[in-house]
């Protein structure tokens, strides 16, 4: 009994839960606001886009790579979004089908980033970082382009219900999607062929390749996965607020990374749980809202989430350190 | 040997740029028979595997397996002939367990849709890696522990129980030895008599001779992209293979 009692605690995302539990007790006595249906399906909705990005990473960091550009492919996919509705709109159409077209326009620029990320990085050898900051810096910039740098309103009101309409007090069609999205990434990280792969690559990359693992192709639908969830988590966004800024997203790979290595990925690729990183993602975003709720300026977030890596990296290296002694 | 070899190459060359990396090379190994293959860095001993692997096509000469020309367009082929290799140093995911290592690449998959889907059936695998291993002679503690855990020598063990467990003709060992005590390699050689003993081809490659002269049957010896030696291993004492590789002495 002990024993297992013992197992149980030693898991990173069941002591990452509990911290999440003692963040939600300490933020409530300060602001008893904070611990209120209300508040929690703020939460939920602030962590769906946070969650989609950092499953995204979760694949790439696994196989040793990263994903800078999954804000950017937010963005850009959320704006392309709401450029086709407004197009589908004003011609007339119904706005189910122009949902639809929408929905198309943001999975298509995550389709395209992704494998423009997969090609640069396996066919024109780029390593992860570079191919994903010069597709981080295109994208943002084609965000700009296409809107000349304002807000794309004029979403039918279609848009906001399936947004914004909660259903038994907190979840919403957006938030229902994303649970199902973390349940089937769970089941190929961890229980399928795909997710050993993965793995394997980020573990050693020549000993996944001698074992006849095709490394480039599986690399570039690894890149495919996070720039599709970006742009799934860019088409939320859309829903939630029922515009497109070229804005929105910006920073969003910090919000991500820090989910995935608060939630115990290693950098260094091959070990890392969903489970953790989606606490993880839990975290960062309860930590956002939570700072606000108690008074903080939001312009502080990008500097928390920053420090938050920060403490996450260094905790780890402390832990391998300390296992290896 | 006049009986047909059982993995050949035949007048292999390979240029890297303007660098001749393989000259006409000759290499033939028999069923049951252990051959070293040594020889100076840059001397082609990594090109030469290259190619018998399959991870590098040769731009001239011919591979022949039991007598049959074959060509292989990456070390899948190869491996699905029945041509398993250990690279140096790369053989393993640490962050595996073991019996994820032994099935890497040839993962068993459950049943039905699921199975079709990619899941795997874990229990499976862990089942046949145990047996495997221990066929091949290697005693290794709880498959579902990840490699990292284990030590040095038991994490070789592993590498080389699954070329082992998987090849069904030859086994190519890049360096096996390398960075292990004495004790850990000699149960490497071990593992290689054992695989020798059930008929298969063992290419070794290593630069620690004595494990050279201990372990194979012959040795071929390269020197810049040649084939300047390939006798009976008893006919050598460290002394004369060291000169051979030098190239101080013409066998």
């Amino acid at each position: 009994m002990l024993h297992g009692l013992r197992d149980v605690v030693r898991r990173q995302d069941v002591i990452l839960l509990m911290l999440f539990f003692v963040m939600v007790v300490a933020f409530t006595a300060v602001n008893p606001r904070f611990f209120s249906v209300r508040a929690m399906a703020n939460v939920l909705q602030d962590f769906s886009p946070v969650v989609l990005m950092a499953i995204g990473q979760t694949f790439v960091i696994a196989s040793r790579g990263i994903d800078l550009s999954v804000g950017s492919v937010l963005g850009l996919s959320g704006v392309s979004m709401a450029l086709a509705i407004r197009a589908a709109n004003s011609v007339g159409m119904d706005p189910w089908v122009a949902i639809a077209l929408g929905m198309s326009a943001a999975i298509g620029v995550g389709v395209v980033v992704g494998l423009i990320n997969g090609l640069l990085i396996t066919y024109f050898r780029l390593v992860p970082f570079v191919a994903t900051l010069a597709t981080m810096g295109a994208a943002a910039g084609m965000s700009l382009v296409l809107t000349g740098g304002t807000q794309i309103a004029g979403a039918p009101k279609e848009v906001i219900l399936l947004g914004n309409a909660t259903y038994f007090g907190a979840l919403t069609v957006p938030v229902v999607v994303v649970f199902l999205a973390i349940f089937v990434s769970w089941a190929f990280l961890s229980r399928a062929r795909f997710g050993r792969w993965t793995y394997a690559i980020g573990s050693n990359p020549f000993a996944a390749r001698g074992a006849g693992i095709s490394v480039e192709r599986h690399l570039v639908k690894i890149y495919l996965i996070s720039g599709v969830l970006s742009a799934l988590a860019g088409a939320f966004v859309y829903f939630r607020l029922g515009s497109g800024s070229p804005l929105s997203g910006r920073g969003g790979e910090l919000s991500a990374i820090a989910a995935a290595v608060i939630g115990g990925m290693s950098l260094q690729g091959g070990s890392g749980k969903l489970t953790g990183v989606v606490v993880g993602a839990l975290i960062t975003t309860a930590v956002l809202s939570g700072l606000i709720l108690i008074g903080v300026q939001p312009n502080w977030q990008q500097i928390v989430v920053a420090a938050l890596i920060a403490v996450a990296v260094w905790a780890q290296g402390l832990s391998l350190g300390g296992s290896r002694s | 040997m006049t009986s047909t070899a059982l993995y050949e190459v035949r007048g292999v060359g390979k240029r890297y740029g303007g660098v001749v990396a393989l000259d006409g090379v000759n290499f033939s190994l028999h069923a049951g028979e252990v051959v070293g293959l040594v020889g100076d860095n840059g001397a082609g001993k990594s090109t030469l595997v290259k190619v018998l692997s399959g991870a590098h096509e040769p731009d001239s000469g011919e591979i022949y397996l039991q007598g049959e020309r074959r060509s292989w367009k990456s070390p899948h082929d190869a491996m699905e002939a029945g041509v398993e290799t250990l690279y140096q140093d790369s053989g393993i995911a640490p962050d595996l367990t073991v019996s994820a290592n032994v099935f890497l690449g040839r993962e068993i998959l459950r049943k039905g849709v699921l199975g079709r889907l990619g899941f795997l059936d874990e229990k499976a695998m862990r089942k046949q890696a145990q047996s495997e291993l221990e066929r091949v002679g290697i005693a290794v503690p709880a498959s579902n522990r990840p490699v990292a855990r284990l030590s040095g020598g038991q994490r070789q063990a592993v590498a080389i129980g699954r070329a082992v467990a998987w090849a069904n003709k030859v086994i190519i060992l890049d360096e096996p030895t390398n960075h292990l005590g004495a004790r850990q390699a000699g149960e490497v050689l071990e593992v290689i008599r054992e695989a020798k003993s059930k008929g298969f081809g063992v290419i070794f490659i290593s630069h620690t001779l004595p494990h050279v002269l201990e372990v194979t049957d012959r040795i071929v010896v390269l020197r810049l992209g040649r084939v300047v030696a390939d006798a009976p291993s008893s006919t050598y004492t460290p002394d004369t293979l060291l000169k051979a590789i030098n190239g101080l002495s013409q066998q």
